[in-house]
């Protein structure tokens, strides 16, 4: 009984994941990126707890809570400075536009449950959906970087692909060994913060976020 | 024999650590570094020595945690060979440049560049003692950096680090084909163990053993620089310092000697059919006459000996070649013969080319240039350099009774005694050989009294050599333990032969040293007294009679003309420089005749006085040899690979966008095709 509805639980909290990833491909707005961003994680940790207390597995509480002090609060305080400082609010042109976004990202998610399909009556009964879910996240989050302009918003979306992969590996394995995940934590945080230089020196360089000025640097 | 090879292998490991304990101390460094290296390689010619009168090889393995890899070194007489060649030229090198890199104590670090040196010899070392396939690459492969490393000692030139790429990136190549060749033997013993290798249980199957051959002789080919794989010579060993372009051009370019010898008698038991000798000894031919034809040309005199190496690597090769015709009819003793020949050319030339390209440090030491219309009147200036010099260049030139002659004497008896196999076309093409080989001495004789000539007689051509003075102590000793030697192994080949014969006999499996010596122990007899016969201490001894008999008939005939000094045919005119032979006029008859080959371009330009055509006012001349290979073998491969290089930057856009496009659409792609 229990597990029957944490199941379905987890179920809720991966969806409402790939719904913020579909209101991240919407949205013009940095700043509101961004917090959905901290929404994303939010829910994440949510996960990530539920799992924990679902299996009985303490040091995913750990993972959790990390989740909710690294991504929800160091990373979005740290981008919101760097928008501050750029004083770049809005993304005006884009490589793909919203609705052919959001249907792109539509059938990407139809793409990642027919890939999983096979792999997901192997999976735990607890989690078995959010694989696909998880993989559906990914995509996105590759598409979001490949379809924006800013530095800043391809920088959310390098995030949401971690995001994906960490409710991937939540969702399959109920918590990787516990060094893995400090190991990628560390790397997350790491790569935001370089990331974040280099978007400041960017708009140095260029006087704006935009990564296709860096077509220049081809010889 | 344990001690003696923990004791090289620890000389060369302090020499190539030590030095970096006394930073800033240049002397310092380099007494340490190059002691080390002097001990080290006096180790290795005990070593070498032990292992040739020892009757059993002597083989030390360590296993090691990588998998695949033992660190297996085994000494047979073989080995020991060139154990002995290494650590000898290692010794005089060392020796010489305690005090020659004083020269280039501004330029470069001396600690790096003797920790380098050392490195270089341990390497070249280890390579003819490894008994394993993958550690025998591995120290191939470091001695290749280490010597690439050399080269661009003086990086801050862009013609050493142009040098230094050729020669990085044809050594790769030459490394590439010798790991396929190691692979087959692996593939067919299931072992990277020497030991499985020569076992005949694990036969190559016939075609594969074709490829292995081939490929053999392409790979270790571009070590040795056979044509046309030679063009990294000429750039690689002017640019490297003198004592390391030494030990390049005498040792470095022998070991690839020393894997086809091991890969061909024994990986591939001697057992092939005769085309494989024919090949080997058409390269040879082709290497040897090429190689000093365009040495004539060269005027860089470090230039000039890298070109003699290919000629000298194609004697070389002319023995090996026809000792695999020999062995493929079943000819044991002849083919004893030519690999004894190939494998005493192989010590002369390292003796002599180290001997010469010291000798060219040193005029570089004391001029400050390679080029040769520099020089000039040296002779007078540098005596001891001088007579070095001139000992080796009789040596290369093949004059009695130095080692020179000697080993091209027998690898002449191995080609004339070609009568003996019965195929109709070997015996045509044999004694075709031997008559390249023939030409190849006459222009190399033409070639050194060009450089000798044009170098130390007469009177200096440029300010540098008329202040240039005689080299250290150092130099001049190394130069004359070299000088020695030669002469040495010219006088004594009958006790060199017999020991020759012990690395020979395990491969031929018949011994010749009875056969070679006649009865009275003074002459070489490869057949019979009555077909050929050597003894170069009577040369010696009839040369010396007749220098005195000559001497005596002028003192008895002339006794009584006065004595007078005066400037050699000064008729009375004050002599100048500019009066003087040039390089390029002395080889100007060669380079007429030799034409077809050398394709020369010649400019003359003449700018006449207004008044009378009959005057010139100023002529600039200008000639150059074509270089053949270059311009239709490697620019074209060259340029082939830079067009497929630029079609295919056509996918690197440059946009951060399309390269992520890339990941995702592979991404995708992928999870499909799983499903």
């Amino acid at each position: 009984m229990l597990s029957e509805m944490g199941s379905q639980l987890i179920d809720l909290c991966s969806a409402l994941l790939l719904l913020t990833c579909f209101a991240i491909v919407a949205q013009r707005r940095l700043a509101a990126c961004v917090d959905l961003f901290a929404l994303q994680s939010a829910f994440l940790a949510g996960t990530a707890a539920l799992v924990g207390f679902l299996t009985d597995n303490h040091h995913v509480y750990v993972t959790a809570a990390m989740t909710g002090v690294v991504k929800v609060i160091v990373i979005p305080v740290v981008l919101k400075k760097v928008i501050q400082r750029l004083n770049v609010k809005r993304e005006l042109v884009m490589n793909v536009n919203v609705p052919v976004a959001l249907l792109i990202c539509g059938t990407l998610v139809i793409l990642a449950f027919f890939i999983t399909r096979p792999i997901i009556p192997l999976g735990h009964v607890l989690t078995r959906d959010s694989l696909a879910i998880a993989l559906a996240i990914v995509l996105i989050g590759l598409f979001t970087m490949i379809a924006r302009q800013k530095a800043v918003t391809q920088l959310v979306g390098f995030l949401v692909v971690e995001n994906g992969l960490f409710l991937g590996a939540t969702a399959a394995t109920h918590g990787m060994p516990f060094v893995v995940e400090l190991g990628v934590f560390f790397d997350v945080l790491v790569a935001a913060l370089i990331a974040g230089i280099y978007t400041n020196r960017l708009q140095d360089a260029f006087d704006s976020v935009d990564t296709s000025h860096l077509t220049g640097l081809k010889e | 024999m344990l001690i003696l090879f923990l004791l090289l292998f620890v000389g060369y490991a302090a020499g190539a650590l030590l030095p970096f304990c006394f930073p800033a101390k240049p002397r310092t460094q380099s007494l340490l570094a190059h002691g080390c290296a002097g001990v080290a390689s006096g180790a290795g010619i005990v070593l070498g020595l032990v292992g040739l009168f020892s009757p059993e090889p002597w083989t030390v393995s360590v296993r090691s945690t990588v998998p695949f890899l033992s660190l297996a070194v085994r000494l047979d007489t073989l080995s020991s060979f060139f154990v002995f060649t290494i650590s000898l030229v290692g010794l005089a090198a060392s020796i010489f440049a305690v005090d020659y890199v004083s020269e280039l104590e501004r330029k470069v670090s001396i600690g790096a560049l003797g920790a380098l040196f050392n490195g270089f010899l341990l390497s070249m070392t280890l390579v003819v003692l490894a008994d394993d396939g993958f550690f025998f690459l591995i120290v191939w492969e470091l001695m290749s950096v280490v010597s690439y490393l050399l080269v661009v000692t003086e990086h801050e030139k862009a013609d050493v680090r142009y040098a230094g790429l050729f020669y990085f990136i044809m050594t790769h190549i030459g490394t590439a084909f010798v790991a396929v060749t190691f692979l087959f033997l692996y593939q067919a013993s299931g072992s990277f163990s020497f030991e499985a290798f020569r076992d005949p249980a694990h036969r190559l199957p016939e075609d594969i053993r074709t490829l292995a051959f081939l490929m053999a002789l392409i790979g270790f080919g571009t070590k040795a620089g056979i044509v046309p794989l030679h063009v990294w010579l000429p750039y690689a060993h002017p640019a490297a310092p003198s004592h390391v372009s030494a030990l390049m051009s005498g040792v470095m370019i022998k070991t690839a000697i020393y894997a086809l010898v091991r890969m061909y008698f024994d990986f591939l038991d001697g057992q092939f059919p005769w085309w494989w000798g024919f090949v080997v000894l058409m390269v040879g031919a082709v290497s040897a006459l090429l190689g000093v034809m365009y040495a004539l040309m060269e005027h860089d005199l470090k230039s000039l000996l890298a070109y003699h190496s290919v000629e000298n690597i194609g004697i070389i090769l002319l023995g090996i070649g026809a000792a695999m015709i020999f062995q493929s009819h079943g000819l044991k003793e002849l083919a004893a013969l030519a690999l004894l020949a190939g494998l005493y050319h192989t010590i002369n030339h390292a003796m002599f080319k180290a001997l010469l390209f010291l000798g060219a440090g040193s005029l570089l030491y004391a001029t400050h240039t390679r080029n040769m219309e520099e020089y000039g009147g040296l002779l007078r200036r540098m005596p001891w350099t001088g007579a070095a010099f001139l000992v080796g260049a009789a040596s290369i030139a093949a004059l009695p009774p130095t080692n020179g002659f000697v080993s091209e004497w027998l690898v002449f008896q191995s080609l004339f005694l070609s009568f003996h196999v019965p195929d109709m076309f070997l015996k045509l093409m044999m004694p075709l050989a031997a008559s390249i080989l023939a030409l190849t001495g006459m222009l190399a004789l033409a070639c050194f009294a060009k450089a000798f000539g044009i170098s130390f007689l007469a009177l200096p051509r440029s300010p540098h050599a008329r202040r240039a003075e005689e080299v250290p102590v150092s130099m001049r000793a190394a130069m004359g333990l070299l000088a020695v030697i030669c002469v040495g192994l010219g006088l004594g080949p009958m006790v060199v032969v017999p020991l020759l014969d012990r690395v020979v006999a395990p491969f031929t499996e018949v011994s010749i040293a009875g056969n070679i010596l006649a009865m009275d122990g003074w002459t070489l007899a490869p057949v019979s007294v009555e077909f050929s016969s050597l003894s170069t201490p009577a040369i010696a001894l009839l040369l010396v009679a007749m220098g005195a008999l000559g001497m005596a008939l002028a003192a008895l005939i002339g006794g009584s003309a006065q004595a007078r000094r005066y400037k050699t045919w000064g008729c009375g005119i004050a002599l100048s420089p500019r009066m003087e032979y040039t390089a390029t006029g002395f080889v100007q008859p060669i380079k007429r005749v030799f034409a077809t080959v050398y394709r020369p371009a010649v400019k003359l330009e003449t700018e006449f006085l207004e008044e009378s055509r009959y005057f010139a006012k100023r002529r600039h001349f200008e000639f150059h040899v074509e270089p053949v290979f270059q311009k239709y073998l490697y620019d074209p491969i060259i340029a082939f690979f830079t067009t497929m290089a630029d079609r295919v930057k056509v996918i690197q856009g440059g946009s951060l966008h399309l390269y992520l496009m890339y990941i995702f659409a592979t991404l995708i792609a992928l999870l499909l095709f799983t499903v």
